[in-house]
């Protein structure tokens, strides 16, 4: 292996084209991976993330917080800005300066390997997991002069999840050392995790700092587009108002109602003519809705042959024969 | 030479995948214009040589042209009846290369449906543009050979070219592959890298996988700002979604193509009619003449036609009846030049055969009888299960009551 190899793709021999026309623009500032400066409608959230950290830092103490909630409801970018700002106000020096490190469970292929990542990036060295572990164990509990505050971000924390809970036990158990200025902040799905699989030694460590992200409400959504979209006129009000009162109705997933409006912009320059380049409409969001909600199931038999569709109709005849919901082939 | 016909088709259906992989290198798709070129070449010659060829060639030729189009899968020029799902993809494909947006797509359609056809007929198109060509990067994993994710990864790198490979070996341990990958996407940006494009063969299978790492990855950088990837997903499974994790699941752009074939019986007959008939690049043109002129009048038979009907209700797809279609051409040969309706009927007899009559067919007397005793058995007790002794008294008593004694065998050899 090239020890010091820099990983990277190949660039292209020419950049890519810019947007040409209004929709063009529209989708692009649509695309979920354009993260705004400043998210809407997580203020609070936001503020009160920062004050705990903020805290920490400035005590120079260590503490864990657990953030919860469903997909898409912006904890990882509301997270990523409070550590943009805080960032920038160590460099501002209102605030010491301090580490952030990031991990995610998702992009380990064993909750050991969490060990190695966070002593690679603090420390830029490799090791096998178990030397990591007593390496990290050392830095955290033995006093140093002059030691910076580490953040660390643990995203989808329960793959974290090993039989013996070791690993989770460590992460919280670093911040309550007395030399460690360590701040761990920890982000999952579900909101009762630590009470359904950890054990108490590990549970009590975690503490009692939680917080939990709601669901997008239809105003939330409809707000986050009109800021993503940022007097880019391509929508209509009514269309807006339909996508984001349906997505906050199934889920509150704010990438859901991203998809759909960037759908509904393709279908709208399919539909229009060349040059002519109309507003997206609500006949448009109607479609790209139905593309993505509808299930294909009745369409599915609809299309199948007549002989599958027989077979489907002997299954129902035996169920209303039989009042079973399982039959054999035979019968 | 019947015989050959449905293994032949499976194999080929079974093989694509696995050259896929072997040949990602040298690019399939130029590979696949290069067969293509070769056979246009080699019959650009036979036609400066010779004008007429003899009946014998001229069979041999048709067999060849029609072998290659049902066992190979040939491309066809366009998708047929799959329009707008063919302009959906190959727009998305195109924004991907041109613009560096990154997307995710799900085909999905019942096996046999023509997703592998409409993915390459629309990178095919794609990689006729020039700026598109030398641009992105294509990675193509089956669900059936990448059986987890550490394969998979191997195989991504390996078909990236990153560079911690040296030839066609990967080093470093899963986890180092895996660090590395994420680092190298995450170095690209939308404007100035390579567009990568994904093709996850049986997507259903790699849901199967231990915690979905590699499926989260993916959409993951398809959802954020790093190299632009397009993730495509071919798939038969209709509750695919069902199958995700619900973070891979919000991950998802939730655009799916369907492939649903809405294909009328006319359309069958369309279809059967296109498959035979020959191209205007047959060497003999009199010959391929006489040949559409006989296809032509094969499709207005009655019995060609409860044929075709017989097929459709059974089934639509296209793979089916080229199966159908092999078996019926294999039959052709120098004494019998063109193809007729009992062709047709004999292949259709023998591609809805019953196996397990024909099993029955080659029992010895002995076996006939005690199966004859278990038929007993099962009406009288209703499903019960049974033993070798019922059978065997079952047995005994028909040939105290009825035979002769001819099959008065010993108790052994009823048991072997």
């Amino acid at each position: 292996t090239p020890r010091h190899a820099t990983p990277s793709i190949p660039s292209r021999s020419l950049p890519a084209r810019k947007p040409g026309n209004v929709l063009e623009e529209a989708r692009a500032r649509l695309h979920v991976s354009s993260v705004p400066d400043s998210l809407p409608c997580r203020e609070q959230e936001f503020q009160d993330i920062y004050n705990f950290v903020e805290s920490k830092i400035m005590d120079g103490t260590g503490g864990c917080m657990y953030i919860s909630g469903v997909p898409g409801t912006g904890k990882t970018a509301t997270v990523h800005e409070v550590i943009r700002s805080l960032q920038h106000a160590a460099e501002q020096e209102e605030i010491p300066s301090f580490h952030f490190i990031e991990i995610n469970g998702m992009k380990m292929t064993d909750p050991h390997q969490a060990y190695v990542q966070i002593l690679q990036k603090l420390t830029d060295q490799k090791a096998t997991a178990d030397h990591a572990a007593a390496l990290l164990e050392k830095r955290f509990s033995a006093p140093a002069p002059k030691k910076e505050t580490t953040v660390l971000l643990v995203d989808e924390l329960d793959l974290l999840w090993t039989r013996k809970q070791n690993v989770m036990y460590n992460l919280f158990d670093w911040p309550t050392r007395r030399h460690a200025r360590l701040v761990v902040l920890t982000i999952a799905n579900t909101m009762d995790l630590p009470e359904r699989i950890m054990i108490n030694r590990v549970a009590s460590r975690l503490g009692l700092t939680r917080m939990s992200f709601q669901p997008y409400t239809f105003k939330q959504l409809q707000q986050i587009i009109t800021s993503r979209l940022n007097r880019v006129k391509a929508f209509e009000e009514d269309a807006l108002q339909l996508v984001s009162r349906k997505v906050a109705a199934l889920s509150g997933d704010a990438r859901r109602c991203l998809d759909i409006c960037r759908r509904a912009t393709e279908i709208c320059e399919h539909s229009g003519q060349k040059g002519a380049v109309g507003l997206v409409g609500m006949s448009h969001v109607m479609e790209a809705l139905d593309e993505m909600f509808s299930s294909s199931y009745i369409a599915a038999i609809r299309c199948a042959s007549l002989q599958e569709q027989l077979f489907l109709r002997a299954v129902i005849a035996e169920f209303r024969r039989l009042g079973l919901e399982e039959a054999t082939f035979q019968q | 030479m019947t015989a050959v016909g449905p293994p032949c088709s499976s194999e080929s259906s079974f093989m694509s995948p696995s050259m896929n992989a072997f040949l990602s290198e040298y690019d399939h798709m130029t590979w696949l214009k290069y067969i293509y070129d070769r056979t246009v070449h080699i019959m650009s010659k036979r036609k400066s040589r010779e004008k007429h060829l003899t009946v014998g060639e001229c069979v041999s030729q048709v067999q060849r042209v029609l072998r290659e189009r049902f066992c190979h899968q040939r491309l066809p020029d366009k998708p047929v009846g799959l329009e707008s799902q063919y302009k959906h993809l190959l727009e998305l494909l195109r924004r991907t290369a041109v613009h560096g947006e990154s997307n995710s797509v799900l085909i999905i359609g019942p096996r046999g449906s023509g997703k592998t056809m409409l993915l390459r007929c629309a990178l095919r198109e794609l990689l006729e543009l020039q700026e598109v060509k030398t641009n992105i990067l294509q990675v193509h994993l089956s669900g059936l050979l990448q059986t987890d994710d550490r394969i998979a990864l191997r195989e991504i790198t390996r078909q990236l070219q990153l560079e911690n490979v040296v030839g066609d070996k990967v080093f470093g341990s899963f986890a180092e592959n895996l660090v590395f990958l994420l680092d190298a996407l995450k170095k690209g940006d939308k404007s100035s890298s390579r567009p990568v494009f994904f093709i996850l063969d049986e997507f259903d299978l790699f849901a199967h996988h231990k915690n979905q790492t590699l499926l989260y990855n993916l959409l993951d950088v398809s959802q954020s700002a790093q190299a632009p990837v397009a993730v495509v997903g071919l798939t038969c499974r209709l509750d695919v979604l069902e199958l995700l994790e619900k973070r891979v699941k919000s991950r998802f752009s939730h655009r799916q193509i369907h492939l649903l074939s809405s294909l009328t019986i006319s359309q069958y007959r369309d279809a059967f009619r296109a498959e035979l008939t020959l191209q205007d690049d047959f060497p003999d043109s009199k010959f391929s003449q006489e040949w559409n002129l006989d296809i032509s009048k094969l499709c207005e038979d009655k019995s060609v036609d409860e044929i075709l009907q017989k097929h459709y209700n059974s089934s639509k797809d296209f793979r089916s009846l080229h199966s159908l279609l092999l078996l019926a051409v294999s039959r052709v040969s120098v004494s019998s030049p063109t193809l007729r309706a009992v062709d047709l009927l004999e292949a259709s007899r023998m591609s809805s055969a019953d196996s397990k009559g024909n099993i029955l067919h080659g029992l010895s007397i002995l076996e006939l009888c005690l199966i004859i005793s278990m038929k007993h058995l099962n009406d009288i007790y209703e499903g019960e299960p049974f033993n070798f002794q019922m059978v065997h008294n079952e047995f005994k008593k028909f040939l105290q009551r009825k035979s002769h004694s001819i099959h008065n065998f010993e108790k052994p050899v009823v048991f072997k």
